[in-house]
C-alpha cells in the first residue's frame, strides 16, 4: 500500500541516520533563502532528504493557510498546532487550524479539505488520516489551483508540493534495536502498531519487524494488532495480551498514545521493568512512565519543527521559492537516563499553550 | 423550518461571502448526500414506528465489500456488491426484527456492533486501496453543474417521496407507525412490509456506502462512525416524530438540509469544531422542542 513511501524512506534512511545521535535537532534560522539543499529536485533514486530547512523571508502578501489534522487529543499534535500557528505569526500568514476528531474520521477530513478549497485558502498543510483514502480530497484541491503540504502522516497522493516528515522507518529501527539490545537477543515481543492506514503505524511496524528478523533472529513477535491510537485501546489490548502470551518480554508501540495504556497494564500486571517497552513521541504519561522504569525508551519526534516547516514549505512555494521533495525532522532517544537533559522545545507546545482550534 | 434554513443561508453568506460560490454549494450538497440517503432509509424506519441503528456501520461493511469486490470483478461488480450487501444487512435487520420480534432498536443495535466487525474481520483492520482511478468519478465528478453525489441523492429523494405517497407500502408504513395494533386488525401484513423497511433502510446505505467508498477511493472498515445518529437527528430536526407515523421526505429533507448547511456554514465562519458539536446538540433538542410546541398550541 504504501510502498513508494516505502521505498523513498529506505533510500533516505542513511542520510537520516547521520542526523541520529546528534540529538536536538537544528533550530529556525532567521536566514533569508530557503533552504534548499542542491540536489534536492534530483529524481528521488538518488536526491537525500532534506533535514535542515530555514526560515523564508517574510512575505509582503498575508497568507491565508488552511490546515487539516487528525486530532488534537494528543501533546503530539498540539505541538504540531503550536509549530503551525507560530510560524504564521513569524510570515504574517493567516491560518485556519481543522482537526477531524480522530483517526476514525476519514470522512470528516474530507469535508474539511473541501471546505477549505471552497472558502479558496492560499495552500492546504495536511496530516492525513489515511494514505488512499485522501487521494481524491488531495487531488480536487490541486485541480482547484491550491497547493498542498503534506505533514507527518502521509497521502497516497503524488501531487503534493513536499512531505515533511520523521523518518519512520528509522524510528521503527530505533525501536528494534534498543529492544533487541535490552532482551540481548532473545525474547517475545507483541507489537501495538497504531492506526491502520496511516503510513507512520506501516512504515515504523514494517520496519521494526524487517530489522528485529534481520539482527535479532531469535527475538520472536507472537502478535501484533492495529488500533485507535489512544490510551484506552492500548490498555485494551495489552491487558488482552498479557493474558493471551503471558511469556511475554518485549512491547513496541507505534505511538506513545497506545503506550501509556499498555503501560498501564503492564504495572497492573505487576510485570513492570521486566517487560520492555518501546514507544513513540513524549506525551507527559509517557514521561511519567519512562520515569518509573514501565516504558523503556521512547524515540521522540519534533511535531513543533513539522509545524514550522509545514508553514515554510507553503510560504516559500506560494513565493514561487523551489520547496525540496521530501524533508525529515530530527528524532533522538528518551531513556530514563537523558530524561532530565532533553531540549524539549521542538518536541513539545510551551506549557499551558492550547490551541485555537478551528 | 424553511425559514431557519434561508436565515442560516443568509447569515453565513454575509460572513464569508464564499458560502455563495458555485464552487461552494456543489461542496455542501456533496458532502450532504451520504447524510441524505442514510436519512432516507431512517425515514421509512421511524415513521414505520421503529429506527436503524445499523446505517452508520453498514456505511463500513458496504466499503470494505464494494472495494473487495471490486478490486477481484472490476467496477460494476464492486458496486452492486456493495448495494446488495446493504439490502442484505437490511433483509437479516428486517427479519429478525418482523420474524422474531426483536424490537427495532435492539435488533438494528446488534446489527451496529456486528457490521462494524464484519468490515474489520473481511478487511483485517486495514484500508482496502488500490481501486481502479475512474471510480473517483462516482464521488467527485458532476453531471453538468451538479455533483454526481448530489444527483443521486436528489434521485433518491424523488424516489422515496413517490413510494411513500403514491403506493400502498407508503401508506402502510404510516399506518403501522400511527398504530400498529390497528393496522395489524384492518388486515395489513405488517411483518412483511416491516422487513420491506429495513430492506429499504440498507439499500439506501448500500448507496451512501459506495459514494462514500469512491470519495475516499478505497475500502475504509472505520468509516460511518456516529453517523445513524445524524440521520436519526436529521429526521427529527425537520418535523419526523421519533415515535411514528408523522413526518415524510419533505421532513427529513429540512433535516438534511440544517445539519449540512451547519456543518459546511460553521466550518466557512470559522467556529470551532468543539463549539460546532455544542451548536448541533442544541439545534436538535431545540428543533424537536419547537416543534412539539406549536403542536401543543394547536
Amino acid at each position: 500500500m504504501n510502498e513508494r513511501m516505502r521505498t523513498r524512506g529506505a533510500l533516505v534512511a542513511l542520510a537520516a541516520v547521520v542526523m541520529l545521535g546528534c540529538g536536538r535537532g537544528t533550530q529556525p534560522s532567521q536566514e533569508a533563502a530557503p533552504g534548499v539543499t542542491p540536489g534536492a529536485s534530483a529524481p528521488a533514486a538518488t536526491a537525500a532528504a532534506v533535514t535542515d530547512y530555514p526560515r523564508p523571508a517574510k512575505p509582503s502578501k498575508q497568507y491565508r493557510i488552511g490546515i487539516s489534522i487528525p486530532h488534537l487529543s494528543n501533546p503530539h499534535y498540539v505541538g504540531q498546532a503550536y509549530g503551525y500557528i507560530d510560524e504564521a505569526q513569524n510570515l504574517g500568514a493567516h491560518v485556519t487550524l481543522l482537526e477531524a476528531g480522530g483517526y476514525e474520521h476519514l470522512d470528516k477530513q474530507i469535508s474539511q479539505i473541501e471546505d477549505l478549497v471552497a472558502s479558496k485558502v492560499d495552500a492546504i498543510i495536511l496530516a492525513a488520516i489515511s494514505g488512499p483514502g485522501t487521494i481524491g480530497a488531495v487531488e480536487n484541491a490541486v485541480a482547484a489551483g491550491i497547493p498542498v503540504i503534506n505533514v507527518n502522516v502521509m497521502t497516497d497522493s503524488d501531487k503534493v508540493v513536499t512531505r515533511i516528515r520523521s523518518d519512520d522507518d528509522v524510528i521503527g529501527r530505533m525501536q528494534a534495536d534498543f529492544m533487541g539490545e535490552r532482551l540481548k537477543g532473545a525474547g517475545n515481543v507483541v507489537m501495538l502498531r497504531g492506526a491502520p492506514g496511516t503510513s507512520w503505524a506501516e512504515i515504523r511496524g514494517n520496519a521494526f519487524k524487517q530489522q528485529m528478523a534481520a539482527k535479532y533472529p531469535s527475538v520472536k513477535i507472537l502478535g501484533e494488532q492495529y488500533s485507535q491510537s489512544t490510551p484506552t485501546d492500548g490498555l485494551r489490548l495489552m491487558e488482552d495480551f498479557l493474558q493471551t502470551f503471558p511469556q511475554i518480554s518485549g512491547v513496541y508501540n507505534g505511538a506513545d498514545s497506545t503506550a501509556v495504556g499498555a503501560a498501564q497494564a503492564v504495572k497492573s500486571a505487576g510485570k513492570a521493568g521486566s517487560v520492555v517497552m518501546t514507544a513513540t513521541d513524549f506525551q507527559l504519561d509517557t514521561e511519567k512512565f519512562i520515569r518509573e522504569g514501565v516504558i523503556s525508551a521512547s524515540v521522540l519526534q519534533q511535531p513543533v519543527t513539522m509545524g514550522r516547516w509545514g508553514v515554510r514549505a507553503a510560504i516559500s512555494y506560494l513565493e514561487k521559492k523551489p520547496v525540496p521533495p521530501v524533508m525529515f525532522t530530527a528524532l533522538m532517544t528518551a531513556t530514563k537516563d537523558n530524561l532530565d537533559r532533553l531540549d524539549l522545545s521542538a518536541v513539545r507546545a510551551p506549557a499551558g499553550w492550547t490551541p485555537p482550534v478551528r | 423550518m424553511p425559514a431557519v434554513i434561508v436565515g442560516l443561508a443568509i447569515v453565513f453568506g454575509s460572513i464569508n461571502p464564499n458560502f455563495w460560490s458555485a464552487t461552494n454549494l456543489a461542496n455542501v450538497s456533496r458532502q450532504m448526500s451520504i447524510l441524505a440517503l442514510l436519512s432516507l432509509g431512517q425515514t421509512f424506519a421511524i415513521l414505520s414506528g421503529g429506527i436503524d441503528l445499523s446505517v452508520g456501520s453498514l456505511l463500513a461493511l458496504v466499503s470494505v465489500v464494494c472495494a473487495q469486490q471490486m478490486k477481484a470483478y472490476g467496477l460494476v461488480a464492486g458496486m452492486a456488491a456493495g448495494v446488495l450487501v446493504g439490502g442484505l444487512a437490511g433483509l437479516v435487520n428486517g427479519v429478525i426484527i418482523a420474524k422474531g420480534r426483536v424490537p427495532p432498536f435492539i435488533a438494528t443495535l446488534g446489527m451496529l456492533v456486528a457490521a462494524r466487525g464484519a468490515a474489520l474481520t473481511l478487511s483485517g483492520g486495514l484500508p482496502i486501496a488500490g481501486l481502479p482511478r475512474e471510480f473517483l468519478v462516482l464521488g467527485a465528478g458532476y453531471i453538468g453543474p451538479f455533483p454526481i453525489p448530489t444527483v443521486i441523492a436528489a434521485v433518491a429523494f424523488v424516489l422515496a417521496h413517490v413510494i411513500l405517497s403514491r403506493t400502498r407500502f407508503g401508506r402502510y408504513v404510516y399506518a403501522m407507525g400511527s398504530n400498529e395494533e390497528a393496522a395489524v386488525l384492518s388486515g395489513i401484513n405488517v411483518g412483511g412490509y416491516k422487513m420491506l423497511v429495513y430492506v429499504a433502510s440498507g439499500l439506501f446505505a448500500g448507496v451512501a456506502g459506495v459514494i462514500l467508498t469512491a470519495r475516499v477511493i478505497s475500502g475504509q472498515p472505520t468509516l460511518g462512525e456516529v453517523q445513524e445518529l445524524y440521520s436519526i437527528a436529521a429526521v427529527v430536526i425537520g418535523g419526523g416524530r421519533i415515535s411514528g407515523g408523522v413526518g415524510g421526505i419533505g421532513t427529513t429533507l429540512m433535516g438534511v438540509l440544517i445539519l449540512g448547511i451547519l456543518g459546511n456554514g460553521l466550518n466557512l465562519v470559522q467556529v470551532s469544531s468543539y463549539i460546532q458539536n455544542i451548536v448541533i446538540g442544541a439545534i436538535i433538542v431545540g428543533a424537536v422542542y419547537i416543534d412539539l410546541a406549536r403542536e401543543r398550541r394547536r
